[in-house]
C-alpha cells in the first residue's frame, strides 16, 4: 500500500507531514470544507501546490482521528451540505510544533545548500 | 467500531467526496467550461476515488477486516486446487485434534464440570479431620448427620447421601439379579440442590422420619428406560431387594446425582435403610460410617467464615454423638475433631480419583502426537510453498508487503486446521464414548454426561488456531523470503539456497524423532509395568473360577437357617458335572470388600498400630482348594470347625513373619481389638497358607487371617461361592442356577468370573498401557513418514549433483554414504535430544509404575534401539534409490 500511495503524489513530492502542516495552517483562518482547503492551498501557493485529493481526504481523516481537527456537517453558501473542519486546541498546539520544526528544517537545508 | 457506525461513516465519506466533486465542477462551469466537461475534469483532478476510499478506510483501521475476508476466500480457492494434499492434511489434523478433544472432554466431564444443579458453585462438601495435618475424611455416621441437620447454622441448607459406590438394589424377586443404581438420601436432598420434579413430587423432610414407609424417587433416565416414561409409574410399586417401595415421583432430566461417573436410578430416604436391615442399627450406630454431607453456603458468606463457624460448632455437634463403644482415649480424640468445608460444586467422584492422573498424562501424550503430526504438515507446507514461489514473487512485485503475504499463508493454514478441528469434533465424540467403555468394568459401569459445552468448544477452537499457526509459521516466513528475480526466472535456485531451504526440514524431522522417542519411552514404561503387574503371583489361581454371590437376606431366609442353606448350596455345587472344587467365603480376592482388625498376640512386644492391622476373610473348607492356595503347614478347616467349635484360624506367611518371628505359630493364639465390656475372643492358629493378594495386585501383601465361615458373627446375609471348573466358567451358569434354585427359588444370584474380576482391578494400568502404546506407535509412524519425506526431498533436490558425481566416476556407494550421512545427522540430533527430554520428564510417572523405576535405563535403551532401526530403514529406502539412479537421466532432468 505504501508504495502505491507514493506513486500518486508525483506532482510535487510532499512529505506526508508537510501536507498536514498546510492543512492545519489553512484551517487557522476559519472553518473550511475539503474542497475549500484544496482551493485555498492552491491559491496561496500561487497555483504550484495542487494538492492531490487522493492525499487530501486521507490526511483530513487522519488529522481528525488524531483529534487535531474536528468536523461537523453544515450547509454551505450554495445550500449544499458539506463537512466542515476546524482546528481544535490540541491542533493549535500541534500546528505550533510543526511550524517550529519546519523552520528548523528550512534552516538545516539552507545551511547545507549554502554556497560559500 | 460497530457495523452500524461503519456504514454511517462510509456514507458520510461518499457524501463528502460527492460534494467536493460537485463544487469543483461548479467552479469550472463558472469559469466557462461546459457542464459535462466540467464534471469530467473535476473527477480527473480528484484522482482515484476508490483509492481515497481505501486509504481513508485504512486510516480508520477497517482494512484488516476486508483483508481477512479476502484471505479466507483466496485461501479456500488455493486449498481446493490441491484436493489430495488438502484432504490428507485435514484428515491427519482431524485425527490429532480429535484425540486431544476426546481426552479433554473426558477430563472436562470427570474433573472440571460442575453438577447440573442450581448454583453449584455455592455447594460445599463437609468433611471431618482430627489434627490439622490429617487428611479430612468425608464419611459420617447417621447420628452425626442428624445432629448437624438439626443444630447447624453455618449453611443455608444441608443434605446427606449414601457414599456407597455399589449402592445397587435388586429389582427382581429371586433368580438372576436385575440391578438398579440406588442412592440413599436425606429428605431435603432435592430441595437444597434445587432439582425439580419431572413427574409426581420429590422428597420433603416429612418423608425422612424414623419408621417411614418405603418411598422412592426415580431418575428421569430410569423412568424412560424402565417405564417408558409412562405417567402410571408414579404411584406404582417397586421391589428393591425384595422390599416394596412406592414411587412418588421422578427427578428432572439431566440430574445424575452427586457422584460424577455414575448415574442413579432410584433414590430412597435415609430412614428407609431400616427396612433393609430390619432394625435401626444403621441409623443409630455411632460407629457405622456411611453418609456424605454437603450444604449450600449462605449468600455473602466466604469459605473462611464458614470454616471458622464450623470450627466453633464442631464440639457442640460431636459431643452428643460420640461412639460409646470406643476406648476412652479414642473417645476423647473424637470430640476434638473439627468439621471443615471445601468446595463441592463438582460433586464427589471415584472415577475422578482413579483416572485424573492417567487422563492428564494421556493429555500430554496426545498433545505430543499432535505436535509431531503438525511437523509433518509443516514439511508438506514447506514443499508446497516452494512450488508456489512464482505466485508469491508476482504478488510481491505487485506491492504486497511481506506481512500481508505471511498473513495470507497463515490464514490458509488456520483454514486447514479449522476444517480438521470440525471433523475432529466428530472423531472426538466417538473416541470419548470408546474411552468410557474402556474404563467401565463389570462392577463399575461408568456414565458421563458429555455435553459440547463452552470449555470443550473453546479448547478445540484454541487448538485449531494454535495448530494452524504452529505448522504454518515456518513455511510462511521461509517462502516469503523469496528473491524476486530468481523466482520469476522460474529456474532452480542455486545450490546454496537449496541447501538452506533444506535445513529447516532437518530440524523439523529431528524434533519429530526426539518427541516420538519420548513417547516410545513412556509407552515402553507403561507396557512393561502392566506386564509385570499381570505376571504378579497373586497367590491364587484366577483362571477357570466362577464366582457366585447369593443374597439370603433378600430371599427372606431366616437367619438361623443361613448356615444350613449355604452348606446345602455348596454341596449341590460340588456335585455338578465339570466342577473340580468349590468353596465359599465372605469376600473374594481383589474385590472391593474388606474386613480388618488390629490384632494382638499373647506376646506383649508384638506389632502395634498400623503394623497390627490384619485382614480377615471367612471361608469354608473347600475355599483353599477351589482357589489353589496351598496350605504350607498345619491343616485346613474341617467339619469340627463349626459354629460351636473352638475358634480357629489359618494365617498367611506374612502374618507369621510379622507376629511370630521365630516361633512356630501353630497352636499359638491371637485376638482382635478389645472393646470396653466385651473382650475379644482368643483364636487358635491351626495352619499356615501361602501369601495371596487381598485387595489389589499392587499391594504389599497384607497380614491375613482366614477364619471358618461357620464362625462368622455378622455380615453373612450374602456369601460368595468359588467354583473351579474344567470348562469355561460361564458355561456352568445354567447348572448353578438350577442348583441354587433347587434349594430356594427366591435367592438372587450374581455371577462373575474371577479372571475378569482381577482384570477389572487393573483397568487404570490397562488404559495407560494400551493408549500410550497405541499413540507411541502412531508417533513413531508419523516421525518415520516425516523422515522418509525429508530424505526423499533431499535426494530429489540433489539429483543433478549426484548425477554429476556419478558421471565423474564416483562409486554408487559414495552417493549412498552422502545421503546416509545426512540421515545419521538427523537421527543423532533427534535421539540425543529425545533421550535428554525423556530422562528429564519421566520422573512424573513414578507413582504409576509397578516394579519398575521411571528412569529405567533398559526401557530407554530399547526405545532408542527401536527408533534407530526403524529410522535407519526409513532413510535407507530413498538413499538406495539415489544410489541406483541412472546418472544420465538425472542430468537430463535438469
Amino acid at each position: 500500500m505504501k508504495e502505491m500511495k507514493e506513486r500518486y503524489q508525483n506532482r510535487i513530492e510532499l512529505l506526508q507531514g508537510t501536507l498536514d502542516l498546510l492543512i492545519l495552517q489553512t484551517l487557522q483562518w476559519g472553518m473550511q470544507h475539503g474542497y475549500g482547503i484544496s482551493v485555498a492551498i492552491r491559491a496561496r501557493s500561487g497555483e504550484i501546490l495542487q494538492v492531490d485529493t487522493g492525499s487530501l481526504y486521507p490526511a483530513l481523516h487522519r488529522l481528525e482521528k488524531q483529534k487535531w481537527i474536528a468536523a461537523e456537517w453544515k450547509t454551505s453558501d450554495n445550500n449544499q451540505r458539506a463537512k466542515y473542519y476546524r482546528l481544535t486546541a490540541r491542533g493549535k498546539k500541534q500546528l505550533a510544533r510543526e511550524l517550529s520544526r519546519w523552520e528548523q528544517l528550512q534552516g538545516a537545508i539552507a545551511g547545507v545548500l549554502k554556497v560559500e | 467500531m460497530s457495523w452500524w457506525t461503519r456504514k454511517r461513516k462510509e456514507e458520510q465519506l461518499e457524501e463528502e467526496v460527492r460534494g467536493h466533486l460537485e463544487m469543483a465542477a461548479r467552479e469550472r462551469v463558472e469559469r466557462g467550461v461546459a457542464a459535462d466537461e466540467a464534471a469530467r475534469g473535476a473527477r480527473r483532478e480528484f484522482g482515484n476515488v476508490e483509492l481515497v476510499r481505501e486509504t481513508t478506510r485504512d486510516i480508520w483501521g477497517w482494512n484488516w477486516l476486508q483483508d481477512a475476508a479476502q484471505d479466507v476466500r483466496y485461501g479456500w480457492r488455493i486449498l481446493g486446487r490441491t484436493p489430495v494434499l488438502t484432504a490428507v492434511a485435514v484428515f491427519s489434523l482431524a485425527l490429532g485434534i480429535g484425540a486431544n478433544t476426546a481426552i479433554f472432554s473426558l477430563i472436562d466431564a470427570v474433573v472440571l464440570q460442575m453438577l447440573p444443579v442450581h448454583k453449584p458453585e455455592e455447594l460445599m462438601q463437609l468433611k471431618m479431620r482430627g489434627t490439622a495435618a490429617d487428611r479430612p475424611q468425608p464419611t459420617f455416621t447417621n447420628p452425626i448427620w442428624e445432629e448437624v441437620r438439626d443444630h447447624q447454622d453455618a449453611f443455608a441448607g444441608v443434605f446427606a447421601w449414601s457414599s456407597f459406590t455399589h449402592g445397587q438394589f435388586d429389582l427382581a424377586r429371586g433368580g438372576p439379579v436385575q440391578y438398579a443404581n440406588g442412592v440413599i438420601a436425606s429428605g431435603n436432598f432435592f430441595a437444597v440442590l434445587g432439582v425439580r420434579p419431572a413427574a409426581g413430587r420429590l422428597f420433603t423432610a416429612e418423608d425422612d422420619r424414623r419408621g417411614c414407609p418405603g418411598v422412592a424417587v426415580l431418575s428421569y433416565g430410569f423412568w424412560q428406560d424402565h417405564f417408558g416414561g409412562a405417567a402410571s409409574a408414579v404411584g406404582s410399586t417397586l421391589s428393591l431387594d425384595n422390599h416394596n417401595f412406592q414411587v412418588i415421583g421422578v427427578s428432572a432430566a439431566g440430574f445424575y446425582g452427586m457422584d460424577v461417573g455414575n448415574k442413579f436410578d432410584v433414590v430412597i430416604p435415609i430412614c428407609s435403610q431400616a427396612i433393609f436391615t430390619d432394625d435401626e442399627t444403621w441409623l443409630t450406630r455411632r460407629s457405622t460410617w456411611w453418609l456424605d454431607i454437603a450444604g449450600r453456603m449462605k449468600p455473602g458468606m466466604s469459605e473462611e467464615q464458614l470454616n471458622s463457624r464450623l470450627a466453633v460448632l464442631s464440639p457442640q455437634l460431636l459431643t452428643p454423638v460420640v461412639p460409646t463403644n470406643w476406648q476412652a482415649e479414642n473417645q476423647r480424640e473424637f470430640v476434638k475433631r473439627v468439621l471443615v468445608a471445601s468446595p463441592g460444586g463438582t460433586g464427589v467422584s471415584f472415577v475422578r480419583s482413579q483416572f485424573q492422573q492417567p487422563l492428564t498424562i494421556l493429555m500430554g501424550v496426545v498433545g505430543l502426537v499432535l505436535v509431531i503430526a503438525c511437523a509433518n504438515i509443516a514439511s508438506l507446507m514447506l514443499a508446497r510453498s516452494a512450488a508456489r514461489g512464482k505466485e508469491i514473487a508476482v504478488r510481491k512485485a505487485l506491492g504486497a508487503s511481506r506481512g500481508r503475504l505471511i498473513r495470507q499463508l497463515l490464514t490458509e493454514c488456520v483454514l486447514l486446521s479449522s476444517a480438521g478441528a470440525a471433523l475432529g469434533l466428530a472423531f472426538a465424540r466417538w473416541g470419548s464414548t470408546l474411552l468410557v467403555r474402556f474404563i467401565s468394568t463389570a462392577q463399575d459401569q461408568v456414565f458421563l454426561d458429555f455435553s459440547l459445552n463452552g470449555r470443550v468448544l473453546g479448547f478445540t477452537a484454541a487448538i485449531a488456531v494454535l495448530t494452524g499457526v504452529l505448522f504454518g509459521v515456518l513455511p510462511a516466513f521461509r517462502s516469503t523470503r523469496v528473491s524476486l528475480t530468481a523466482a520469476m526466472k522460474g529456474g532452480q535456485a542455486e545450490d546454496s539456497e537449496r541447501r538452506m531451504r533444506f535445513r529447516p526440514a532437518k530440524w523439523i524431522v529431528a524434533s519429530q524423532v526426539a518427541l516420538s522417542l519420548v513417547l516410545l519411552v513412556g509407552a515402553g514404561l507403561f507396557l512393561r509395568s502392566f506386564a509385570k503387574l499381570t505376571a504378579v503371583d497373586a497367590g491364587f489361581d484366577r483362571n477357570n473360577v466362577l464366582l457366585v454371590n447369593a443374597n439370603l437376606k433378600t430371599a427372606k431366609v431366616p437367619a438361623e437357617q443361613y448356615v444350613a442353606t449355604y452348606e446345602a448350596i455348596e454341596q449341590r455345587l460340588k456335585a455338578l458335572p465339570g466342577v473340580v472344587s468349590a468353596g465359599r467365603s465372605f469376600t473374594t480376592p481383589v474385590s472391593h470388600m474388606e474386613w480388618n482388625e488390629d490384632v494382638h498376640t499373647d506376646d506383649a512386644g508384638g506389632p502395634v498400630g498400623d503394623a497390627a492391622l490384619t485382614y480377615y476373610n471367612f471361608v469354608s473348607a473347600g475355599y483353599f482348594a477351589a482357589l489353589r492356595m496351598p496350605i504350607i503347614e498345619g491343616r485346613g478347616f474341617d467339619k469340627g470347625d463349626s459354629k460351636t467349635g473352638t475358634k480357629v484360624a489359618i494365617v498367611n506367611e506374612t502374618m507369621v513373619r510379622r507376629f511370630f518371628r521365630n516361633k512356630n505359630p501353630i497352636g499359638q493364639y491371637f485376638r482382635g481389638e478389645d472393646e470396653p465390656g466385651n473382650p475379644a475372643a482368643r483364636i487358635q492358629i491351626v495352619g499356615i497358607v501361602k501369601d495371596s493378594k487381598y485387595d489389589s495386585l499392587r499391594e504389599e501383601t497384607f497380614a491375613q487371617a482366614f477364619l471358618p465361615i461357620t464362625q462368622i458373627l455378622e455380615g453373612d446375609e450374602r456369601e460368595n461361592f468359588e467354583i473351579r471348573t474344567l470348562m469355561q466358567p460361564s458355561a456352568l451358569i445354567p447348572a448353578v442356577q438350577e442348583a441354587v434354585g433347587g434349594v430356594n427359588k427366591e435367592i438372587p444370584i450374581e455371577y462373575r468370573m474371577l479372571s475378569r474380576q482381577v482384570d477389572d482391578s487393573l483397568v487404570q494400568e490397562r488404559l495407560l498401557a494400551t493408549l500410550s502404546g497405541f499413540f507411541g506407535g502412531l508417533a513413531l509412524l508419523l516421525a518415520m513418514i516425516g523422515l522418509y519425506g525429508a530424505v526423499n526431498y533431499l535426494v530429489n533436490q540433489r539429483r543433478a549433483e549426484f548425477g554429476i558425481r556419478r558421471a565423474l566416476g564416483a562409486h554408487p556407494g559414495a552417493i549412498f554414504q552422502l545421503v546416509m550421512r545426512d540421515v545419521m545427522g538427523i537421527l543423532v540430533m533427534g535421539i540425543a535430544a529425545g533421550v535428554c527430554l525423556a530422562a528429564a520428564s519421566v520422573g512424573v510417572l513414578q507413582k504409576l509404575m509397578f516394579g519398575l523405576a521411571a528412569r529405567d535405563t533398559a526401557t530407554i535403551v530399547a526405545a532408542v534401539g527401536v527408533m534407530a532401526t526403524v529410522a535407519f530403514f526409513a532413510g535407507y529406502l530413498p538413499a538406495r534409490r539415489a544410489m541406483r539412479a541412472d546418472p544420465m537421466a538425472a542430468l537430463r532432468y535438469e
